[in-house]
């Protein structure tokens, strides 16, 4: 991790990213670079590679050729928790629950993956001493993250799911917790997979609004999104791919606009 | 009077139902962190027992030697995982738990060759005589293996529902993959679980040393004993192991004394199998949830 570059510098670098499964080409030398305090759209048809392409930036998988790198750090090759811990955060299609945990608790132990420096176990005689025990500052350090905790949950207008068990919880409330939870970590760079999926027109807004939020708070977003006008209408510039490939970079009017982007992608939605 | 004697199997039985659910909470643990069953868990109450009776008959103070026999254990069980676990992590299931079996042996026959075949002894932890209770007698030792059941099972209660990092751990178990993207690292925690579970069993090894004389070959049928509990109360379960352990060393004693000592492991196999039958998911684990 760059030493004492603020959040805002934060900058990936996708850099000829290759991935091959067999003969299959899923990511074909894609390069791109994404800035903190904006939001990059991600579009293409289904099976452009968009989630081929997150799977590598966040370390699930390793491309075949090419590499990512934030502020100079390369993250390709590193283990899915280290590239974590270098700040990048990411979401699913299908929303991924802890089951067991309640919604506070979710969004907790992201935020004390952040503040032990997202590693665990932290400190052991901070983590291990049960609350209960009543030792001055671990009260005031669980406390602490319970604020935190149900600040980041009313930015979110979930406040009132504090105590709800995850699996308790419906598809929309199941994609808004997971986005509070990612924020949580404090990340700088925030991979969302067709977060807007499967919502209501309320929960639309409230996400987009939480895209916005995290520009403004200096974070890279990376947003995969299938809702082609939310898209353009949240993104500062696009990448457009098809078949694993770059076919279009730009600002989203030029997309929108764009013969090569209407005649591969555009087209089929409006047909 | 048989109901007198059946009071008196079911408190012998909740003395070694105790124990039992020492051995239990180790499974449960490991098997929650990692996805193993260590079926080389009941050598860790071995070599607690064996450490803390050898070190005491030495002459050292009791707490110094229960203090170094736990951590004796630890280390066996921080060994395991370090030597036979962590290297075959991209091993399936079933391999694993062979390598568990396999560590099971080893520690047995490692057993064999520093205390030989003689049972070692301990005295009490306290002197005193026996404790009657409605006409049934308990051992004096009793209260302290009661007691470290209560230490045990209400620390891991207040690690996992009262302290972040316990809520990390339930993360990492509800989620491994998705836990590792929030920085959780998963290989840590299978680490410490297995240093948890051997210092747990060893412990419960410490406690039962002065009731059932220690030998080298003790571990095969507290382990066994243990995981017929773990699975009883449901594999995913802490407060399962505590209650299977008890079922388990109750009905176990009263049957044994009922009908002939000869049966008692039968019938622990036989419960078991009633069990998963009519609740596969044991007596307090959670049925499978949709993927």
């Amino acid at each position: 991790m760059t030493a004492g570059a603020p959040a805002s510098t934060a900058t990936l670098a996708v850099r000829g990213v290759t991935m091959r499964f067999g003969g299959v080409v899923a990511v074909d030398d894609v390069a791109f670079t994404a800035r903190g305090g904006e939001v990059l759209g991600v579009m293409g048809p289904n099976g452009a590679g968009k989630t081929t392409l997150f799977n590598v930036i966040s370390g699930v998988q390793r491309p075949t050729a090419g590499s990512v790198e934030l502020d100079g750090t390369v993250l390709t090759g590193m283990s899915v928790d280290r590239v974590a811990g270098h700040g990048v955060t990411r979401t699913f299609q299908t929303p991924v629950m802890f089951w067991g945990l309640t919604v506070r608790e979710s969004v907790a132990v992201a935020l004390a993956a952040r503040e032990t420096g997202r590693v665990y176990p932290p400190p052991p005689v901070h983590g291990l001493v049960p609350s209960g025990l009543g030792l001055p500052g671990r009260r005031a350090r669980d406390e602490a993250l319970r604020e935190q905790a149900d600040a980041l949950l009313a930015a979110a207008g979930i406040a009132h799911m504090g105590d709800r068990v995850t699996e308790s919880l419906a598809f929309g409330e199941e994609r808004l917790l997971e986005m509070t939870r990612a924020l949580a970590m404090g990340p700088r760079v925030l991979l969302l997979d067709e977060p807007l999926s499967g919502l209501n027109p309320d929960e639309i807004a409230d996400v987009i609004r939480a895209v916005r939020a995290a520009r403004a708070d200096g974070i890279a977003v990376l947003l995969v999104e299938h809702a082609v006008g939310e898209l353009l209408g949240v993104a500062d510039r696009v990448v457009v791919l098809d078949h694993g490939r770059t076919i279009a970079q730009g600002d989203p009017k030029a997309i929108a606009a764009d013969p090569v982007v209407i005649d591969a992608y555009l087209g089929d939605e409006l047909e | 009077m048989l109901l007198s004697s059946i009071w008196q199997y079911v408190l012998a039985g909740v003395v070694v139902g105790a124990i039992y659910a020492l051995v239990a909470a180790g499974f449960v643990l490991i098997y929650q962190v990692t996805g193993i069953i260590n079926f080389a868990q009941g050598e860790f109450t071995m070599i607690g027992a064996m450490t803390a009776a050898s070190l005491a008959a030495a002459g050292m103070p009791l707490p110094l030697a229960a203090l170094l026999a736990v951590l004796a254990a630890a280390v066996v069980g921080a060994l395991c995982y370090l030597l036979a676990i962590r290297p075959a992590a991209k091993a399936t299931g079933v391999t694993l738990i062979f390598i568990t079996l396999g560590l099971d042996v080893a520690i047995r026959g490692a057993g064999l060759f520093v205390w030989g075949t003689n049972p070692l002894s301990l005295n009490a932890f306290s002197s005193g005589t026996a404790i009657t209770i409605f006409g049934g007698v308990l051992p004096p030792q009793a209260p302290w293996v009661l007691a470290t059941d209560l230490v045990v099972f209400a620390g891991l209660y207040l690690f996992f529902r009262h302290t972040y990092a316990g809520t990390a751990v339930r993360a990492a178990v509800a989620n491994p993959p998705i836990a590792s993207t929030f920085g959780i690292p998963l290989r840590a925690f299978a680490f410490w679980s297995f240093v948890v579970a051997a210092a747990i069993g060893g412990l419960g090894g410490v406690v039962i040393a002065p009731i059932q004389s220690p030998t080298f070959d003790m571990g095969l049928n507290l382990g066994l004993a243990g995981f017929v509990a773990a699975v009883l109360g449901g594999l995913d379960s802490l407060p399962g192991a505590l209650l299977g352990g008890f079922v388990l060393g109750i009905v176990e004693n009263v049957a044994g004394g009922l009908l002939s000592t000869g049966w008692e492991e039968g019938i622990g196999f036989l419960i078991l199998v009633i069990v998963l039958v009519l609740r596969p998911q044991g007596l307090l684990g959670r049925a499978a949830r949709r993927a």
